[in-house]
């Protein structure tokens, strides 16, 4: 388990358009494959060649596969269920994924060392406070990800749903949002206010945060047309002679 | 709005239905329609897992096609998905998806098949049930995303 925990970090390794993790997948299992079959070198050939085979997950969520592979492979599962299992499972895995991690945790976190650092701390601070919480909760998925897999084999669906992962993420969402509402304020209210025409700044920082409050969350074309035309007024303002200045 | 989309997709319910297609279409329900899936309730938990706030139906071919006037005339927006282009050609058997629109939105990559679109690999078989299909009255047409073109089916293999 520790031997496929560490080679599941390199799962991309050998990404491509026909097998996309394919070949990683079939990487990360070899520990475990190898110890399975010892006795049985045609087997293990055999269960690395089905494992090579197209894959595709989210890379933090692909421990969740190959733990559950694993266990599928111990219990003897005939080819056919343990082919079944992966096609059906990297859907779920990558939507979820993507929209836990790429579309909430990484901006929320983001979005909070951007605030930290306009709140005073030194760069160092807030990129170390980004690396330390983003990847804390980047280990703790994969770990968490190949045990519930490993644990609960084909019927992983049931500890992914149990585990909350796609509420989660939809919590985080507007977490992101009031972040990136607190930075323009703190934008607002920093250097630039100090140099005469801040207020201007605050009110069309404080329109475009109701504005994006109001609109933002039902995602209807006129409100990304309104969020457009106010940033380029905004870029229109500060570039005017004597506007940002 | 009975059935909204007919679509031949390996991957069922996954990113590009429920955000592509979702968004475009707005549907209220996904019937999965595979005679082995319709028998197997991990497989089954496991598919549903991405439909996020959407209900999901697992059946037969033959159930299915029992269905289809009932969901037709349902108010309920449904989107209608096959993991195989059999599975879509038996369902339009005897022309009960005549004058639809299907769509063929993914079929990925494996030995012995040949490419008709990056996101299209089809065997021989496909090929024929494709055109079977194609007879019985359904207009074939390969989109992977709402937002980019059609290309009929007619382009793809010949007739």
């Amino acid at each position: 388990m520790g031997a496929t925990f560490l080679r599941s970090f390199l799962v991309q390794g050998a990404w491509n358009y026909h097998t996309m993790l394919g070949t990683g997948f079939a990487f990360a299992l070899l520990p475990g494959l190898r110890r399975l079959y010892r006795q049985d070198p045609d087997a293990l050939e055999a269960a690395i060649r089905r494992h090579t085979e197209h894959f595709n997950a989210h890379p933090y969520l692909t421990g969740v596969a190959l733990g559950a592979a694993l266990r599928l492979e111990q219990e003897g599962a005939d080819e056919g269920t343990v082919r079944r299992f992966k096609t059906a499972v990297r859907g779920p895995l990558g939507s979820l994924g993507d929209r836990l991690v790429w579309a909430s945790w990484l901006p929320a976190v983001a979005l909070a060392s951007l605030v930290i650092y306009w709140l005073g701390a030194g760069w160092a601070w807030s990129s170390a406070f980004f690396l330390v919480v983003y990847n804390a909760g980047h280990l703790a998925l994969r770990v968490w990800g190949l045990r519930a897999g490993w644990s609960a084999g084909r019927e992983v669906a049931g500890r992914l749903r149990a585990a909350g992962l796609g509420e989660l993420a939809e919590r985080l969402g507007p977490v992101g949002a009031v972040l990136s509402g607190l930075l323009c304020g703190v934008l607002g209210a920093g250097p630039l206010a100090d140099a005469g025409d801040g207020g201007l700044w605050v009110a069309l920082a404080s329109a475009g945060f109701v504005l994006g409050l109001a609109a933002g969350h039902r995602a209807w074309r006129a409100a990304a047309v309104g969020t457009v035309v106010a940033v380029a007024a905004v870029v229109v303002v500060s570039s005017l002679p004597g506007g940002a200045g | 709005m009975p059935i909204v989309l007919f679509r031949v997709d390996e991957r069922l319910i996954h990113g590009q239905v429920v955000i592509g297609w979702g968004h475009a279409l707005r549907p209220e329900r996904y019937l999965v329609v595979d005679d082995d899936l319709a028998e197997s309730a991990w497989e089954q938990e496991l598919y549903a897992l991405a439909a996020t706030g959407v209900d999901v139906e697992f059946l037969t071919v033959g159930g299915a096609r029992d269905r289809l006037d009932g969901w037709r005339a349902d108010p309920t927006r449904s989107i209608l998905l096959t993991r195989d282009v059999r599975s879509m050609a038996r369902l339009g058997e005897g022309g009960a998806l005549a004058d639809e629109q299907v769509n063929l939105g993914g079929l990925h990559h494996e030995p012995g098949k040949s490419e008709l679109l990056p996101y299209l690999f089809v065997t021989r078989e496909d090929r024929e049930e494709l055109r079977r299909l194609a007879d019985s009255g359904a207009e074939v047409s390969a989109r992977d995303l709402p937002d980019a073109s059609r290309v009929p089916l007619a382009d793809l293999i010949e007739a």
